[in-house]
């Protein structure tokens, strides 16, 4: 395998939790100047969510849809040549959670939202140049049972409406060559099973993306499902965890935050218990040859985050000498 | 007995955990702050040892508050073991200019009551449809429908025992040229005013005469400073002004600006207002900094003109 980047997703920014100093990642200069510190830990790509709360209520200095690169730059043209400026050149996908309407009792809605938006994501993605949505198969499992208790006693219309609306996202991607990826994440109401059967389904309209500390999570071997379903694998995210398992509070109202007790479920890439280096020999070994992005879900501090990566990415060389990468 | 009762208006932003039992060990897991911006129960202690005993809820904070707490009402017994008391909570008339989306605007501003009532609140301070930069400017009749549809929604909170207060903003629809026309144009039975200090005087208004025009119409205030009031057309009808791109605050804690709160508490006292005074620091890095900071203010400056 020649890696002929890492690249690393915006995800790591804490966009929606309290913490000091968070809204400073509301305006467009915080931004502006992550992009240039992320060329200067050594990356040139991003990953970008998109997240269609930034266009309500005028918080357009977060560039995470169109909405908000239009107003702050003219067009996505502009903006990627903006990227362009400060050594980012390339966006490798764009990721798209429908958490955000999971918020009433209506199911209808829910599946409307998120169609609508994930054709803006779409939308996003080609404007972008990216050739991958990643799409979170359903908001996580708490949140969905606060609103809608029987859902999963009666999974099956649940999963039936989904199946018809990936369908349909995934082949307005195709004709925008943009693929859809699910990404198999441990609080989806969506099995492990579901999803590959999904994709499987799809005669190649659809891929997965592959994300470590999520499959880890979900009590995945991940080395055994690299070997198992590489040719379904069109994305990789390398993600770390500390834990070994999420079955304790995968169905917890925010299964990002464990109720029972409380603790940071992501870690920065490097720095859990994933084999991250025997995943990319064994990404190697099967001839894997698409983007490898490093996601710091949760990190307590972005510049920190981006200095492990580049620490792991300079420690993994004497170890897996096989992967390449400049 | 105080005339004046302080709440906190809830901008932390989404707060993942209830109450962190395993505070120590949490702590040690990053050796960061983070553990303590991250529970409903600190947060709420914070306030209760800052003396604001009310909470203003925000409405973009519902979709985690309820899945985390199971309803309205187990958030407000939650939040009263700790002394603390929902006021109310905000609400944005989106599109009330639009005399097509009646019904969707009032159905919207009913449902709102209703929450508010099951979190044991009673102010609805809000916002008068959209930002001006892509309606405005708005014709009369677009103003009538503003208030129509407030009216309606007003007439509706106060049989279900809460206020509704117009709450302007500096980059809204409704904006300097036709706040005063629009307030007038709304029911004084059903549809009071939430000044919010800043945000009026960034509009233009005078906060002390504008104040004590409309006193027997206040319901709340909303307390912040700014250093920028009275802003131009250019700023205030321009796409998504509130956020700055390089990061400039429209907001302070009071007595960081420089606005007159000392003149205002001589006015409250003047017009015996009695209710909730809300601190809002939006804008702030770090609300616990700032509500620290007001209370110091206020306890300093103004507490010995009017409590």
């Amino acid at each position: 395998m020649r890696v002929s980047e890492f690249s690393v997703s915006l995800d790591m920014i804490n966009r929606h939790y309290s913490e000091p100093n968070r809204n400073r990642y509301e305006s467009k200069y915080y931004w502006e100047e992550l992009y240039t510190l992320i060329n200067a830990a050594g990356f040139g790509s991003i990953e970008i969510p998109f997240e269609p709360v930034w266009q309500f209520g005028g918080r357009s200095g977060v560039p995470l849809t169109p909405y908000c690169v239009n107003t702050k730059y003219g067009d996505l043209s502009a903006y990627r040549a903006f990227l362009q400026s400060c050594g980012i050149s390339k966006v490798t996908a764009v990721t798209f959670d429908p958490s955000l309407f999971a918020r009433n009792d209506q199911m209808g809605f829910y599946f409307g939202a998120t169609k609508h938006f994930a054709l803006q994501a779409i939308d996003f993605a080609a404007g972008l140049g990216a050739k991958y949505l990643v799409l979170s198969p359903s908001a996580s499992i708490g949140r969905l049972t606060h609103y809608h208790p029987g859902l999963i006693a009666n999974k099956a219309p649940f999963v039936e409406e989904l199946s018809k609306v990936v369908a349909e996202i995934a082949a307005v991607a195709a004709s925008k060559e943009v693929k859809l990826l699910l990404r198999p994440e441990y609080w989806s109401v969506l099995s492990l099973d579901e999803t590959l059967d999904l994709v499987k389904a799809s005669s190649g309209h659809l891929g997965i993306a592959f994300n470590a500390a999520h499959l880890h999570l979900a009590d995945s071997d991940v080395l055994s499902f690299l070997e198992q379903h590489c040719d379904l694998i069109d994305y990789v995210q390398l993600s770390d965890t500390k834990h070994s398992s999420a079955a304790s509070f995968k169905t917890d109202a925010n299964p990002a935050f464990p109720s029972h007790n409380a603790t940071q479920v992501f870690c920065d890439v490097g720095t859990g218990v994933l084999p991250l280096t025997s995943i990319l020999t064994k990404l190697t070994s099967l001839k894997y040859s698409g983007h490898i992005v490093l996601c710091n879900h949760q990190t307590r501090d972005p510049n920190r985050a981006l200095l492990r990566n580049r620490r792991f990415i300079n420690q993994i060389s004497p170890f897996a000498p096989e992967v390449h990468y400049v | 007995m105080s005339n004046l009762r302080y709440a906190n208006m809830c901008h932390w932003k989404a707060i993942p955990y209830k109450q962190i039992k395993n505070f120590r060990e949490f702590y040690y897991e990053d050796k960061t702050n983070t553990a303590y911006y991250s529970d409903w129960d600190r947060l709420l202690r914070y306030q209760k040892a800052l003396g604001f005993d009310g909470i203003e809820l925000a409405p973009w904070d519902l979709a985690d508050i309820l899945p985390l707490f199971g309803s309205p009402e187990a958030y407000k017994a939650f939040a009263a073991e700790r002394g603390i008391e929902v006021v109310g909570m905000f609400h944005g008339a989106h599109a009330c200019h639009d005399a097509s989306k009646f019904d969707e605007v009032v159905r919207a501003g009913k449902e709102a009551v209703d929450t508010i009532v099951r979190f044991g609140g009673e102010q609805m301070n809000t916002c008068p449809t959209d930002n001006y930069y892509g309606i405005g400017p708005l014709s009369r009749q677009q103003v009538q429908d503003c208030a129509k549809a407030i009216n309606e929604i007003g007439r509706y909170a106060t049989d279900h025992g809460v206020k509704v207060g117009l709450h302007n903003e500096f980059f809204c629809g409704i904006n300097r040229e036709n706040h005063r026309e629009f307030i007038e144009m709304t029911d004084a039975r059903f549809v009071h005013y939430c000044i919010d200090t800043a945000q009026i005087s960034i509009l233009g208004e005078n906060l002390l005469e504008f104040y004590d025009t409309y006193a027997d119409r206040i319901s709340g205030f909303h307390l912040k400073d700014t250093a920028d009031p009275n802003q131009p057309d250019s700023v205030r009808y321009s796409q998504d002004p509130e956020i700055q791109d390089d990061g400039k605050r429209w907001f302070w804690e009071p007595g960081e600006g420089v606005l007159d709160f000392e003149a205002l508490y001589r006015l409250l006292k003047k017009h015996k207002y009695q209710g909730w005074i809300t601190l809002e620091t939006d804008g702030s890095p770090d609300y616990l900094a700032s509500m620290a900071l007001s209370r110091y203010y206020i306890d300093s400056k103004l507490k010995p003109i009017y409590e």
